[in-house]
């Protein structure tokens, strides 16, 4: 062994070493993207505020993707009444302390006249006081999510757990004949108030709750669990477990022979994205409610599919409904039907009057319309359950009832 | 009764995991006095080769087979490198290590997107004894363990080079007086220890996915494993593992789960104070 005296310089040699790995994959400064074109009210400035890296990384490129598709799409049509969306970002990091100053740089440097973004109800607490008390701005949030945020100037476009949750348990209840729930989940916001709203339902509708329990977010190891479902005999397990807590728990259930003794796995987040975090017999018959699904068969969102295929090929950033990047899609749209409406006026108090009553005629999965003073939308709902086509997943859509309400404020 | 052994086979199981991952922490911390902070990052490398030969259609028992060497090619690289110069310097080397990590984790991050990755098991499926159903990965891992145990006991604690390591541990200066290259011998247990590492990578990935941070949810509770069992010797941290391992796989079934996590914390910290040299004492090996 050599002798190595580690002083000061070495101390500090390592030390550059943590800062280095922390700075890979950041984006200092933001991004803007300019329209090809100008107009003499100059352009309308919109904040896209998302997770560019950290845990959450794959949904926010996805919705930054599609927010640069949308805005692309209308900048070609000739923008909001003849001014142009030059687009803003800011990487909020999946990390609520690093995201609330970055917000701050839209706000007060860049000026923008709205700020979409935000996927975790962690950082939408973040970043909704800095946007809308503090900096005056009207802030729209894209993601499914458990409800409750019934803030001034603040736009939900994703669903809420009622959107989800009216017609999917039902479902499980009446047409499957599940009668005995388990509610395995990750603590944290989400699935509890997720919970509470589905435990009435399945309640009201004949169904029994026999454990609702919470782990931490990345346990590997659910034996205890699976004896419970086991011993319990229950036949639906309504999962709010996520990554990276997720997949052992779904192998175990899977080996302990849940699905072939007729039991039923549901879960409210699953989309295309989580094709591919299972093996297929484990994904077998799941079942789940969004949105949008990519199998639905609607013209307008298979048209949107090309079209984002087009501008990103290949990428691994998929447009679907769990990751917020069809609410991001109905924000950014929903913002243009407002500002259409106002006549191009851009101060918060207008958009927002406007935005309340806005109405979408298309989407992806469909339309979707503001209820007046709810600050949330109405939109078509999907219940799709997972096949497997010898190894390979896919979603069938087996239900869809049309202008969901929300329920919310 | 059924339901009694069903749950047993998933502890041992579990616990087979924890051991697997804590034994070349154990190795390396008993042997050379570091605690390596990048020990969940060469249990990522583990388990992102296997997820290579598989993504570019070799299957995945190339990426099984292969992982040991490559992790161990690697450590013995980082030790080359890195790792040598911290030998004086053991709180310095915990930095060290953890930098290193760090920069693992984030390359493979952005190798995989942020995304997580399903990775089929090698041999897939149960078999049955008397109507129970038993996965055959799980099984695998089990005998593994045992056989990984027993070979690594062999190697360090009856082997000609495990005495030369010992002794190089023991008291550097007399074994380089007695013509051992203590260099090369860390070296080699440290690759050693990262091979360990690389193997419980490879097979533990088919039961979780693949992800940046597989190998950091399971680092605080190996060090725990090797703290309760004692640093020095090789059966101590085994023993640990097995210890914390078997409380974090059962405890969920008598206490809330929040509290399991915890409470494995609170029981091991509270084994340490009163035994603070570990399970067995150090230098028995």
């Amino acid at each position: 062994m050599r002798d190595t005296n580690l002083g000061r310089r070495g101390f500090l040699g390592g030390a550059s070493a943590l800062t280095a790995a922390g700075w890979v994959g950041t984006i200092a400064g933001g991004l803007v993207l300019r329209p090809t074109w100008a107009h003499a009210a100059g352009p309308i400035k919109m904040g896209i505020a998302t997770d560019i890296t950290g845990a959450i990384a794959p949904s926010g490129n996805a919705n930054w993707q599609v927010a640069q598709f949308v805005v692309e799409e209308i900048n070609k049509a000739g923008g909001i009444l003849g001014q142009p969306i030059e687009l803003y970002l800011e990487d909020t990091a999946s990390d609520p302390k690093v995201a609330v100053g970055n917000v701050r740089k839209l706000i007060q440097d860049r000026k923008v006249d709205v700020v979409l973004g935000g996927i975790t109800s962690a950082m939408r607490q973040a970043i909704k006081d800095p946007i809308v008390n503090r900096g005056r701005t009207l802030y729209i949030y894209p993601q499914l999510y458990e409800g409750q945020e019934c803030t001034k100037y603040l736009f939900n476009t994703g669903p809420s757990p009622a959107q989800q949750c009216d017609r999917l348990i039902p479902y499980l209840i009446k047409t499957l004949g599940k009668k005995k729930f388990a509610m395995p989940s990750a603590n944290y916001v989400w699935p509890q108030l997720l919970n509470k709203y589905a435990r009435k339902v399945i309640e009201a509708n004949g169904g029994e709750v026999v454990f609702e329990e919470y782990y931490p977010l990345d346990q590997a190891e659910y034996s205890a669990t699976i004896r419970k479902i086991t011993a319990g005999k229950v036949d639906c397990v309504f999962n709010t477990v996520i990554p990276p807590g997720l997949q052992p728990f779904v192998k175990q259930l899977y080996e302990s022979g849940f699905q072939k003794n007729g039991g039923v796995l549901s879960c409210v987040y699953y989309d295309e994205n989580l094709l591919n975090y299972h093996p297929a017999q484990e994904m077998e018959g799941l079942v789940s409610c969004l949105d949008y699904f990519q199998a639905v068969d609607d013209p307008f969102s298979k048209t949107l599919q090309e079209g984002y295929a087009k501008k990103f090929p290949g990428t691994k950033y998929l447009f679907t409904a769990g990751s917020a990047a069809t609410g991001m899609y109905r924000g950014v749209k929903f913002y243009e039907a407002a500002v259409k409406a106002t006549g191009g006026k851009l101060g918060r108090e207008e958009v927002a009057a406007a935005m309340d009553k806005a109405v979408l005629p298309n989407g992806p999965g469909g339309g979707a319309e503001m209820v007046p003073g709810r600050y949330h939308a109405k939109m078509n709902m999907y219940i799709a359950v997972c096949k497997n086509d010898g190894g390979k997943t896919r979603y069938e859509v087996i239900d869809k009832t049309s202008m969901v309400d929300p329920r919310e404020c | 009764m059924d339901f009694a052994i069903k749950f047993v086979f998933d502890i041992v199981a579990f616990t087979s995991v924890m051991v697997l991952i804590v034994l070349g922490l154990g190795v390396i911390a008993s042997m050379m006095g570091i605690f390596n902070f990048a020990h969940g990052e060469l249990v990522l490398l583990g388990a992102y080769t296997v997820y290579l030969s598989d993504a570019y259609g070799l299957g995945t028992w190339p990426g099984v087979i292969a992982a040991p060497f490559v992790v161990g090619l690697i450590g013995l690289a980082l030790e080359r490198t890195v790792i040598r110069r911290f030998y004086k310097a053991p709180i310095i080397a915990m930095l060290g290590t953890y930098a290193v990590g760090l920069i693992i984790r984030e390359i493979v991050r952005g190798l995989l997107g942020g995304h997580y990755k399903s990775i089929p098991e090698p041999i897939s499926g149960a078999f049955a004894i008397g109507g129970l159903e038993f996965s055959w990965w799980r099984s695998f891992i089990i005998v593994t363990t045992l056989l990984v145990i027993a070979g690594s006991w062999l190697l360090l604690a009856r082997s000609l080079i495990g005495l030369r390591v010992r002794g190089a541990l023991e008291n550097p200066m007399l074994a380089r007086a007695c013509g051992i290259s203590t260099g090369r011998l860390y070296a080699l247990t440290f690759a050693f220890g990262a091979a360990l590492a690389g193997l419980a990578g490879a097979l533990i990935v088919p039961l979780y996915q693949l992800s940046a941070d597989i190998g950091i949810r399971f680092l605080v509770q190996a060090f725990l494993s090797v703290m309760l069992g004692g640093v020095g010797t090789f059966g101590g941290p085994v023993l640990g593992a097995s210890a914390v391992g078997g409380m974090a796989a059962g405890l969920p079934w008598v206490v809330l789960p929040v509290l399991a996590d915890p409470l494995v914390f609170i029981i091991a910290l509270v084994v340490v104070r009163m035994r603070p040299q570990g399970f067995i004492g150090a230098g028995r090996l």
